[in-house]
């Protein structure tokens, strides 16, 4: 037995919820004035069908709602009945095409527009077939009905078969119950204001045990955690942590919470703690036996995090490449890594009879092997002095870096870039910085050299035309 | 007589398996299919038996311009190309990505924890020591590389061997290959590997106009236990000098 609840234009859709829950956790939200609900096993508390439906009614009533009511076999009967007829209608399981025979065609239109997931999709089609129908001089459901399915199919198609179905009163699909939307949220207010990370372990513990339960039970993860923290200070300290990946653990949720409160500390004793989460669908993983398998993103993000604490907030990460001339331009992405596809063209040396082959299956007869520059980020002030337009001596103040006479030298190699933009500062400290890294905006324009000093260690020096200062940028190593 | 009686308690002792005290050398260590961490270069991988041996913690020590942090990037590089996850402890800020990239590895495998350029140097080895620690308490990567070559010598050598110690007992039964770098010898741990590389920039073209060719590289192999002590040498270009010779 199923009902259909169809209010008036106006009515609060929340409201309609509210009432259709109160008698059935098996409801469908069709749309803001309608519900469909499993009314099966309520004859046992309200009686028959017709009493069911007064209680709805009157229920809904209370809440101010004016609502149709109808009850049927098959909840597209009880739909298209609920649309026609005001009031209550009743119609007995087996019934259903019979009540619906003298319903109009256009009826059945309109439900298959309101239940369309995308209506855009189905409107000329549902619209070229009900013109079908009527062309055919058909005016009722009934009449649709009658027709033979197997002629209907070969005119219109499964669509055309799909309108008789309906028009018989048989429901395309099973009920698929609505879930109320839930918050996963907890909080606890304290007795004594706390201060400090180390207590607020231990609430933040208790807090996350039962959220993590919760997100369990409905088979979701935290993409995001909010932590409000109501200060004594009538402040609040909020932040949100965006999690790389859907996790329920709930010591890895407090570890992180806890190591970004290491970094932005509340200014004031905590009166109250409030965790919530923004849930997602938790993760499906399937692992490999064939792959040495990765950290999981719990383990990952809990690296990172203790890690940004030691080293300072944007230190650790994955090194990215940018699209620039600029020598030693990178930017830091998080280091988020994913599974390596199976089957992948690279293979595992295997055993000492395996020493020699190359790793990289590209056809390469050896291993590519080329030569890294060690790379100052702050370039390293530097006196050179120049004969004949070539370096002949490096000396720097720097401990460490000796310098001395050059042996060989090769350059210049002339780069510059971004002298279309605002010059940044005029320092030459400055500019030096910028030769890389700290101001990605910065102009450059400089002088490279490849040296060679008497201590054997080749230096990549370099020039900045502008300020004619000379500057070490890296160690070829 | 004696030398019966001598063998009779060796092998009684052999059984209980008490033939071995502080004063006798251990026997060489077994090397299983997978127990070491190719570094991609194959007449390195070829001296060392397959690479650097994970559960250990390996050194490539050298003077400046010696070939470390190649050998440093290659091994990384060849460590993502498998599909593993590597990480560097970069002391004081040092890696050069372009380098890396060049040297072929997949960087989104790279956790790359970033020290201070500036400040006190025994504050930045702290920081990168604990970071070593929490990176290999963490596990689940392949390689783990700390840059301790801008180091001085001095200050290096001040550092307590008990840190060399837990560094070791941190990655001991690990599936991770630790590398230091360093100017010198300093960790000495028995089951890794010790790399002391000398090398040279080599140069091409005219006297007038030379330019950077690539670099030699020598590398002394010294390994208490793996008896794949020896020396190689490895050719490595500049990236320019690659591209021209069509390698």
């Amino acid at each position: 037995m199923n009902g259909a609840l169809y209010a008036a234009a106006g009515s609060d859709p929340a409201q309609l919820v509210e009432v259709a829950r109160e008698f059935s956790p098996r409801i469908d939200v069709c749309g803001p004035r309608e519900i469909t609900l499993d009314l099966s096993g309520l004859s046992r508390l309200f009686g028959d069908a017709r009493a069911i439906a007064g209680e709805l009614r009157r229920t809904a009533a209370d809440r101010g709602l004016q609502v149709r009511v109808a009850i049927a076999g098959s909840r597209t009967a009880a739909r298209l009945l609920a649309r026609h007829r005001a009031g209550i209608t009743i119609v007995d399981d087996g019934d259903d095409a019979q009540g619906l025979a003298p319903l109009p065609l256009e009826l059945l239109l309109a439900v298959r527009r309101a239940g369309s997931l995308d209506p855009a999709d189905h409107d000329d089609a549902d619209a070229g077939i009900c013109a079908a129908f009527r062309r055919w001089g058909l005016r009722t459901l009934g009449e649709v009905a009658a027709l033979p399915a197997a002629d209907v199919a070969a005119r219109l198609g499964q669509a055309g078969v799909q309108w008789q179905r309906l028009a018989r009163g048989e429901d395309a699909r099973p009920l698929v119950p609505s879930v109320p939307e839930e918050r996963f949220e907890q909080a606890l207010d304290l007795e004594w204001p706390i201060d400090g990370l180390e207590p607020l372990s231990f609430v933040l513990g208790r807090l996350m045990e039962p959220l993590s339960a919760h997100l369990e039970r409905r088979d979701r993860g935290a993409a995001v955690l909010h932590v409000r923290l109501h200060l004594v200070s009538k402040a609040v300290h909020e932040r949100s942590l965006e999690l790389p990946a859907p996790m329920r653990d709930p010591r890895t949720l407090r570890t992180l919470v806890l190591l970004d409160l290491e970094s932005h500390p509340p200014p004031a004793a905590i009166d109250r703690v409030v965790v919530a989460v923004d849930p997602t669908p938790a993760r499906v993983l399937q692992y490999s036996l064939l792959t040495r398998p990765l950290p999981s993103p719990e383990q990952v993000s809990t690296l990172v995090a203790r890690l940004n604490a030691l080293m300072g907030e944007g230190r650790c990460g994955s090194p990215a490449v940018v699209d620039s001339w600029r020598p030693g331009a990178f930017s830091m992405a998080p280091f988020a890594p994913v599974e390596a596809p199976s089957g992948g063209g690279v293979g595992r040396v295997g055993g000492v009879g395996g020493v020699g082959r190359t790793l990289v299956e590209s056809g390469e007869s050896q291993p590519r092997v080329v030569v890294a520059l060690r790379r100052f980020r702050f370039a390293v002030p530097a006196r050179v002095l120049v004969e004949d337009g070539r370096p002949v001596r490096v000396t720097t103040e720097r401990s460490g870096i000796t310098g001395g006479c050059i042996d060989k030298a090769a350059g210049p190699w002339r780069t510059s870039g971004q002298w279309w933009a605002e010059p940044f500062g005029l320092g030459v400290a400055g500019k030096a910085g910028g030769a890389g890294r700290s101001e990605p905006d910065s102009p450059w324009d400089r002088d490279e050299w490849d040296v060679t000093v008497s201590d054997g260690a080749t230096y990549r020096l370099f020039r900045e035309r502008d300020a004619n200062a000379w500057f070490i940028d890296g160690v070829l190593d | 007589m004696a030398n019966v009686a001598l063998a009779a308690l060796e092998s009684a002792l052999r059984v209980k398996k008490l033939d071995r005290t502080l004063t006798t050398a251990l026997p060489p260590l077994e090397q299983a299919e997978d127990a070491c961490a190719p570094t991609g270069v194959g007449s390195v991988d070829a001296c060392l038996r397959n690479g650097v041996p994970r559960g250990q913690l390996s050194e490539l020590t050298g003077p400046r311009s010696a070939g470390c942090t190649t050998l440093l990037l290659q091994m990384l590089a060849a460590a993502t190309q498998r599909g593993e996850l590597v990480a560097l402890v970069d002391t004081f800020d040092r890696l050069d990505v372009a380098s890396m990239e060049a040297a072929g590895a997949d960087l989104g495998r790279v956790l790359w924890i970033r020290g201070q350029a500036g400040g006190p140097l025994d504050w930045a080895i702290d920081r990168a020591f604990k970071a070593l620690n929490l990176v290999l308490q963490a596990g689940g990567f392949g390689v783990v590389a700390i840059d301790l070559a801008d180091v001085p010598a001095r200050m290096l050598r001040g550092i307590p061997f008990t840190t060399w110690l837990r560094v070791q007992r941190a990655v001991e039964g690990r599936d991770t290959a630790c590398v230091l770098v360093a100017p010198e010898p300093v960790a000495r741990s028995a089951g890794g590997l010790t790399l002391t590389l000398t090398g040279h920039t080599s140069w091409t073209g005219s006297a007038m106009r030379p330019r950077v060719d690539g670099a030699e590289m020598r590398l002394r192999v010294v390994s208490p236990r793996r008896r794949v002590d020896g020396e190689v040498a490895v050719r490595s270009y500049e990236a320019s000098a690659y591209v021209e010779a069509g390698l």
